[in-house]
């Protein structure tokens, strides 16, 4: 029931942020001047922004931005380190070693600013999704190449191999069913990651450029408790991460679940 | 004997009473303790408060007040100025301080080697001055020619003892007495502090300051609400609104600042940047035209809540000396900025700006990155902007890449930026406007100026800042406003309001236009 | 049933060996490539007091020649590899005061954090995770579940500055972090442990939950959970650095954020390389207690 539940409302999530050109009442960055910080209610539904910004309409691009991209820059990693894991165990062990240890940031430095000044406001977000995506793939290929190592020293491998099954038929029907729940369970943990990454990014000015939309820049105003007070709506952006962070928990969980019971 | 026991009586009541401390935050590190190698913010700060100066700036009426020197003459035409030090004077390790000192302080900010900022204030526009010691407590510094403002350049030059200590002893209120980097500052009060307050009493009167580096704001303004910070001594208008709402006994405003925020196109000629894009920056038809679709009222009223003043040109209506009072607040005209762009070629079709070859009108923005009340002017301008027909492309940099496209490469179209100015003399944005300037931020370091304007405000700046009268200076500086005006090179949007919040419980402050505007007077300042 | 030390940890010698030599690799490598990044990042050598109107041209272009001077990467490293070997990492380009200092005076702070994170985060993961698989009823399985997974989705940074403002201690925050990450690993652990026959069997017999627990949970486990630990000082490091740099805690976690911001270059990689020896002592660790541990474990982070 609750897996079904959290189903629908991705699915309606999904749904509202893909249509956000159509649905949604404002434009993203059209300013209302004269009703800057408005509350709640009206034309307003979730009040306006320091500039006169409809937060609804704000909220659903965001959306559109966040909880497509990180998703996609969490499958790039999770692809990358299935890659990754054809080379030998000790290869991949130290690159990733290196990998999770120097400073990252520094290339999102280096990609804001070698990128052509007129770039594509869009286009940026993406390379950033995208540049995000590459630099996590040592996390999850760690992981991969811990489960193939353990299934290397199982006991039905080395009956498989004992009985002479051909080395790809292992691997595509025996090893693979069993690396994609590891996968998807990567993808599972470095999506909502990925969403907070940009947000702090965006801390640094290094995440989504003004005035296009993400959670990351939304979040940004909670640091104004004060402006909270003001106006609770300033939450909802927090609340729609986390009810998504839990929906993705509960689908997966269960998901998860029945393929160890099956 | 009498004064011994009066000594023995005030040391008890000192005693007695409960030391009393200051308690603020700096936003950074200071990098140095030094005080003829200041070049950052919170240097500045400690500097102010512990370095001991000749003569004092009063930052409220503007006039020269003694300090180390008890009394000083200008001679000859204002080439020569003669200091005479106050009788016993000591540092605050208890060395005597004498005009040595003095003179030595000076040949060393002179010295190349040194590369000091103070340096370049002192040197005359022919070399270094001579300087001539009279006595233990006399001193007389001669340039070849009229120096400007000979009297006022010695409010900044800290005197420093003998050595090169990281933590040199002083000769103001205080010193520094412990320095935890990235943590805090520990400053005790110079126990051989000259001045005295009209009943005898010794200042400071605050026995010690405990600076500590916070570097973020929201967490600045939370703890100053919960009074574990006396004072903010720079404070944001959102913050600024809280303390009024939440204490309000403790926020004051003072007005227009002298800082600015600015906007300005790249004119140099960079290969990065297009023939014709930089044909349109180089217009001054251009440059008003998106000047007056600029709503300046609406960037005071959002973007500072209204703690800020519509921009007239390059000297802030704070600065009453210098100001061009002929100069008005920019009204927002996006009519006329049409006519403007019209005049110079431009069509309006079907709500995009294009050029007489047909180019559509649009420029990137560089601002940097993290500071949101730019990130948040610069989106206002592209609203404002869009609805001209031009297309503007907001670039968040690192400071650190930020400089290097605006001072090394050219590598950009437009940056938005703002300066903090520390001295009501204009002679300061010299750099500014100097077409061989490097802060000459439309094309730095020129060889020639490129324009017939250029050449007239290098002129001018070179007359505001060397010669003698006062009347020739204010007409030099009030052309210069005039043509920057005229021309536009630099797009003046605001002048911050400055904020402050302090404690009620600190008493004897006043608030100042220029900088350390709080605590300028920080040795008359009681904590209750 | 009864397991000595020796066999707790198989054929520890030959690991431990190569572990180091990778180790020893690894860091040497990681250090480099931090270096090399932050040396080639734009802006390097350019001065963020620049910007202002009395700065005179001459000092800048000095400053610029003098850091592209003392900056060439491979001189660099070399001499830096020296200094540190000596234990000493130069001087803090932005502080201006040695980098041990600087990492001496705030290893402490941000010691601290971690210890209680880590400390009262497994603590708190095994009594969550205990009450979920003792209780073998379904509803108190979920409240527990719910709870940790609302936890989950609370960014960090956010859940550090809603203590901070309401003026409660952040360790809890960092605490809390540690549980929900870790959570998921621990229940695992003690599912298995507590579905295991020799237990079940005990647990027939009528032995009490502490000396069950003891016997048959803590003491089987004793190394996964210390790999378990490793895992969560590296969530708990993790964490901190948003959340010092946020809340404004003046430990390792800042001092790695301003050195970032500042590209504070000798600062940053003496951080990086204390941030490679971390994290690689760490991989190594659960790799020499066991292959399994440090998969589920990581499976985790």
């Amino acid at each position: 029931m609750w897996k079904r539940l959290a189903l629908i409302f991705l699915l309606l999530v999904g749904t509202s942020a893909l249509l956000s050109p159509v649905i949604a009442p404002f434009s993203y960055s059209e300013q209302f001047r004269d009703s800057a910080n408005a509350p709640p209610g009206g034309k307003f539904l979730l009040g306006t922004d320091d500039m006169g910004r409809d937060r609804l309409s704000r909220l659903l691009y965001a959306t559109a931005v966040s909880a497509v991209l990180a998703p996609a820059a969490a499958a790039l990693s999770v692809l990358l380190a299935l890659l990754a894991c054809a080379f030998p165990g000790l290869v991949v062990g130290g690159l990733t070693t290196i990998c999770l240890s120097i400073p990252w940031i520094f290339l999102f430095i280096i990609l804001r600013a070698e990128l052509p000044l007129n770039t594509d406001p869009s286009i940026s977000v993406l390379l950033t999704f995208a540049l995000m995506g590459v630099a996590g793939w040592a996390g999850p290929a760690r992981v991969f190449s811990g489960s193939i190592r353990e299934m290397m020293e199982s006991g039905w491998m080395l009956q498989a191999r004992s009985a002479g099954i051909a080395g790809w038929r292992i691997g595509l029907v025996y090893a693979w069913p069993h690396l994609r729940s590891v996968a998807l369970a990567q993808f599972r943990v470095l999506a909502p990651v990925y969403i907070l990454a940009e947000a702090s990014l965006g801390l640094l000015g290094l995440g989504v450029a003004e005035p296009m939309p993400s959670w990351g820049n939304l979040l940004r105003d909670l640091q104004h408790p004060d402006m909270v007070r003001q106006n609770p709506a300033i939450l909802a952006p927090l609340l729609l991460l986390m009810l998504c962070l839990l929906a993705i928990e509960a689908v997966a969980v269960k998901t998860h679940e029945k393929e160890v019971f099956r | 004997m009498k004064s011994l026991i009066a000594g023995l009586l005030v040391a008890l009541s000192a005693l007695a009473a409960s030391p009393s401390e200051l308690h603020f935050a700096l936003h950074g590190d200071p990098r140095t303790f030094d005080p003829l190698h200041v070049e950052d913010s919170n240097s500045e700060i400690v500097r102010y408060i512990t370095a001991g100066v000749l003569l004092r700036v009063n930052r409220v009426t503007d006039q020269l007040q003694p300090e180390l020197a008890e009394s000083w003459k200008i001679l000859d035409g204002g080439k020569a100025i003669t200091f005479r030090l106050r009788a016993g004077l000591k540092f605050s390790d208890g060395t005597p301080l004498t005009s040595a000192d003095v003179a030595r302080t000076i040949q060393k900010a002179l010295d190349p080697k040194e590369n000091s900022p103070a340096g370049g204030t002192l040197k005359g526009a022919q070399g270094a001055p001579e300087i001539v010691v009279g006595g233990p407590r006399d001193i007389t510094i001669r340039y070849a020619a009229p120096k400007p403002s000979i009297d006022r350049i010695f409010d900044s030059l800290g005197i420093g003892p003998e050595g090169n200590a990281k933590m040199p002893a002083t000769a103001g209120p205080y010193f520094v007495a412990e320095f935890r980097p990235g943590l805090s500052l520990q400053l005790k009060r110079n126990p051989n502090y000259w001045k005295r307050d009209g009943s005898g009493r010794q200042l400071p009167y605050i026995d010690s300051i405990r600076i500590d580096i916070q570097g973020n704001r929201d967490i600045e303004l939370t703890r100053f609400l919960r009074g574990e910070l006396h004072l903010i001594h720079k404070i944001d208008a959102e913050s600024f609104d809280r303390v009024v709402r939440e204490k309000p006994g403790s926020a004051r405003n003072g007005g227009a600042s002298l800082d600015s925020e600015f906007l300005w196109f790249n004119q140099a000629p960079a290969k990065q940047v297009p023939e014709w894009k930089r044909k349109w920056f180089q217009s001054s038809a251009f440059r008003h035209g998106v000047s007056q679709a600029i709503h300046r009222n609406d960037l005071a009223a959002l973007n500072y809540k209204g703690h800020a003043h519509p921009a007239a040109g390059p000297i802030s209506t704070a600065n009453r000396t210098w100001f061009n009072a002929e100069l008005k607040p920019l009204p927002a005209n996006p009519a006329n900025a049409a006519k403007l762009f019209a005049q110079d070629g431009f069509q309006l079709k079907d709500g995009v700006l294009r050029d007489r070859d047909g180019h559509a009108v649009e420029f990137s923005l560089v601002t940097n990155a993290g500071n949101r009340i730019r990130e948040k002017a610069a989106a206002l301008i592209q609203d404002d902007l869009k609805k001209v027909g031009i297309k503007v492309n907001i670039v968040t940099l690192d400071i650190g890449s930020l400089l290097e496209r605006i001072r090394k490469t050219m590598d950009y179209e437009a940056a938005l930026l703002g300066f903090t100015n520390v001295d009501s003399d204009p002679m300061e944005q010299m750099n500014v406007w100097l077409s061989s300037g490097a802060e000459h931020a439309w094309w730095p370091s020129q060889k020639t100026p490129a324009t017939p304007w250029e050449s007239r405000l290098d002129a001018l700046v070179m007359e505001q800042s060397t010669a003698i009268s006062m009347a020739v200076r204010k007409k030099a500086a009030v052309e210069i406003q005039r043509i920057a005006v005229a021309e536009e090179p630099i797009i003046y949007l605001v002048n911050p309001d400055y904020l402050v919040a302090v404690s009620p419980a600190v008493k004897g402050f006043q608030i100042a236009v220029a900088p350390p505007q709080v605590f300028w007077n920080i040795e008359w300042l009681k904590l209750e | 049933m009864t397991k000595g030390g020796s066999a707790l940890f198989p054929a520890l010698g030959p690991r431990l060996m190569r572990s180091l030599g990778t180790l020893a690799i690894v860091v040497l490598l990681g250090g480099f490539a931090a270096a090399a990044l932050v040396r080639y990042g734009p802006g390097f050598c350019t001065d963020e007091n620049a910007w202002n109107p009395q700065y005179s041209a001459s000092s800048e272009e000095a400053t610029r020649r003098r850091c592209e001077d003392e900056n060439n990467l491979p001189q660099f490293y070399l001499r830096y590899l020296r200094g540190a070997v000596e234990g000493n990492f130069g001087t803090s380009k932005s502080y201006g005061v040695p980098v041990r200092e600087l990492i001496e005076s705030r290893v402490p702070i941000t010691a601290g954090l971690v210890a209680f994170g880590v400390g009262g985060g497994v603590l708190l993961a095994g009594l969550f995770a205990w009450i979920a698989v003792w209780s073998r009823m379904p509803a108190v399985e979920a409240g527990v579940s719910g709870v940790v997974a609302v936890l989950l989705a609370v960014p960090p940074a956010v859940l550090a500055l809603g203590f901070f403002l309401q003026e409660a201690p952040i360790q809890f925050a960092v605490s809390l972090t540690v549980l929900a990450r870790i959570f998921g690993t621990v229940r695992t652990m003690l599912h298995d442990a507590y579905g295991s026959s020799p237990l079940l069997a005990a647990r027939a017999r009528g032995l009490g939950p502490i000396a069950l627990g003891w016997r048959y949970v803590l003491r089987p486990l004793a190394p996964r959970i210390l790999a378990l630990f490793g895992v969560a000082v590296m969530i708990a490091f993790g964490a901190l650095v948003p959340i010092e740099a946020l809340c404004d805690v003046p430990g390792i976690g800042q001092l790695a954020w301003k050195a970032a911001v500042s590209r504070d270059l000798p600062l940053l990689s003496a951080l990086s390389l204390i941030i490679t020896f971390l994290v690689a002592s760490i991989h190594s660790l659960g790799e020499v207690l066991a292959g399994r541990t440090s998969r589920d474990s990581e499976a985790a982070v």
